[in-house]
């Protein structure tokens, strides 16, 4: 709060206060005092004006004052009332009441929408695990009956448990905190599980499989890293090259600070143009338009799910030669998750 | 032969979950009173127990306990719920193993199979036989007109598997696929090597023609 605006806010005050003086000036000059005695008079009263004002205009000051600095410093500004020391002026006190009614409304609203979506996710999960029976049930049927019509099938219904899976890792997403178990786990049995788990197109693919220097133990969720190693693995079976039989290499290896595993493929990689842009949801580029089946969705739920786990997640691509994506992983026990 | 009870409300996954484990070689019973699991289990005496955990009447859980509280039977939780707590609620409770839906095929038989294993440690069919090739497990040796040959991991594996099943074919995709859910990742390739060299093998203790390469199936013996 500057002065100047202070005193911009108050000129009523001061013209009135001037007029008043001027009619009591002329009133004391014809009541014939002296020239001084009316000017000391005028002086001594806007001399106690001039302290009233300073004392307001301090108060007032330093009331806003801390208004913008705890708005400037503060990370939720919605909190902004509890923290105002009680402004001992009206002005203040209307602010302050309403900036507390806002605030309460505001909660009240953001707690019907936070109802809303845990409902949502509490529903969109016991849906999976609802699909999930017949699932199972159609993939027994298939093992059992193995012919032509089950077999292509049965790819289907591989293609549906995926984006069963995708969809409740998604809803989960948002709350990792409620099923999250950092251990210690090895990662050459993280990246066997996820190729257990997705051998059967990768072994109808004819995939040759290299695993070196997997030796490494890292603290993470397995569960959630066997799901982001899955997403990549069926990435690269999706845009696996014609003219060559998918290779699937993984790779680490051991910084100062991290581990990082390579995973890379030689298929037909990604244009030049799209690569900043693959971890955006719903982002399919060129080679979405080329592949009906792309919904932008796989890489953008690693991302954000690697941002959960502390981990950090790139990908690099030659186009026409394949992709190589890395995961970081931190070194040490007490890595803890951002948020 | 060992007994596998399998405890499971779907009336679909029981029936085909049974007819999978019997062509496995395992002898099936299915539970369909769910008012007293554990003792039918008990009375049956099965070698390992497959528990669904949403069941009627009584879930899962507190069937895993009962069972527990009586025997010290292997117990596979089988669910699709796939949370830590599910899974850690299932261990407590004194449950083996932990797999959800949906289950690959291979991956639930290699389980069954790792626990039988475990738990029983039986030299139960340590010793295959099938037209006068004797297939030693533990030693992973094959024997035929009194010579004898030492056999790879993988071939060994492979020779495995097709006697367990001898007379039915088995793909390339199924052997190549077994091997992985033992953590050999191995390519089209690599089967061909292996099977070459186990063929080799086998006519070097006097045996020929004994895996039949049938054209664009797979092989048998």
């Amino acid at each position: 709060m500057k002065f100047r605006q202070y005193l911009k806010d108050h000129w009523i005050l001061f013209l009135c206060i001037f007029f008043a003086m001027l009619l009591i000036s002329c009133l004391l000059m014809i009541m014939r005092l002296s020239a001084e005695g009316i000017l000391f008079i005028n002086l001594l009263v806007w001399l106690f004006v001039l302290i009233a004002i300073l004392i307001d205009f301090m108060r007032k000051k330093k009331f806003y004052d801390n208004v913008f600095f705890n708005l400037e410093t503060l990370d939720k500004k919605y909190v902004l009332h509890e923290l105002l020391d009680p402004p001992r002026f009206a002005e203040g006190d209307i602010l302050c009441e309403v900036l507390y009614q806002c605030s309460k409304a505001m909660a009240d609203e953001v707690a019907v929408y936070k109802n809303h979506s845990r409902e949502y996710r509490e529903y969109i999960e016991t849906w999976v695990h609802e699909i999930k029976t017949p699932i199972a049930s159609a993939s027994l049927v298939y093992e059992n009956n193995k012919t032509p019509v089950t077999q292509s099938m049965y790819e289907e219904i591989l293609h549906i448990e995926n984006f069963v899976e995708q969809s409740l890792y998604y809803a989960r997403s948002n709350y990792v905190e409620k099923d999250y178990a950092i251990k210690a786990c090895s990662l050459k049995e993280m990246v066997g599980t996820a190729l257990k788990q997705h051998a059967k197109q990768l072994i109808e693919n004819k995939t040759v499989i290299e695993m070196k220097q997997l030796d490494h133990t890292v603290f993470s969720d397995s569960k959630w890293v066997q799901f982001i190693l899955g997403q990549l693995i069926l990435n690269s079976v999706k845009y696996q090259s014609p003219r060559r039989p998918l290779r699937l290499a993984f790779t680490a290896e051991k910084q100062a600070q991290h581990i990082a595993l390579h995973i890379r493929d030689n298929g037909i990689g990604i244009a030049k143009q799209d690569l900043g842009r693959v971890f955006e949801q719903g982002f399919t580029g060129e080679n979405g338009r080329n592949f009906a089946k792309s919904t932008g969705m796989g890489l953008f739920i690693c991302k954000k799910l690697c941002g959960k786990l502390g981990l950090s997640i790139a990908l690099d691509s030659v186009q026409g030669e394949g992709v190589t994506v890395t995961i970081t992983f931190p070194v040490g026990n007490m890595h803890l998750p951002e948020d | 032969m060992f007994k596998i009870m399998i405890v499971e409300d779907d009336a679909t996954i029981r029936t085909e979950l049974k007819t999978l484990l019997e062509k496995y070689g395992y002898l099936c019973i299915a539970a369909d009173d769910f008012t007293s699991v554990p003792s039918a289990v008990e009375a049956a005496a099965p070698h390992l127990v497959l528990l669904d955990i949403n069941l009627p009447h009584f879930d899962g859980y507190h069937i895993c306990r009962e069972i527990r509280s009586r025997s010290q039977i292997p117990i596979i939780v089988v669910t699709s719920r796939n949370s830590d707590v599910d899974e850690l609620m299932s261990m407590n409770l004194g449950a083996d193993d932990f797999i959800t839906k949906p289950y690959h095929t291979q991956i639930l038989l290699a389980r069954i199979a790792a626990l039988l294993k475990r738990t029983y440690q039986t030299d139960h069919e340590a010793q295959l036989e099938h037209n006068g090739v004797l297939l030693s497990l533990c030693d992973s040796t094959i024997a035929a007109n009194g010579q004898t040959a030492e056999l790879t991991k993988n071939e060994l594996k492979i020779l495995h598997l097709l006697m367990q099943h001898k007379g039915a074919i088995q793909s390339r995709d199924e052997l190549i696929n077994a091997l992985w859910q033992t953590d050999e990742f191995i390519d089209d390739n690599t089967l061909t090597v292996n099977i070459n060299r186990l063929r080799k093998k086998l006519e070097s203790i006097g045996v020929t023609d004994y895996l039949k390469t049938k054209r664009g199936m797979g092989y048998m013996v």
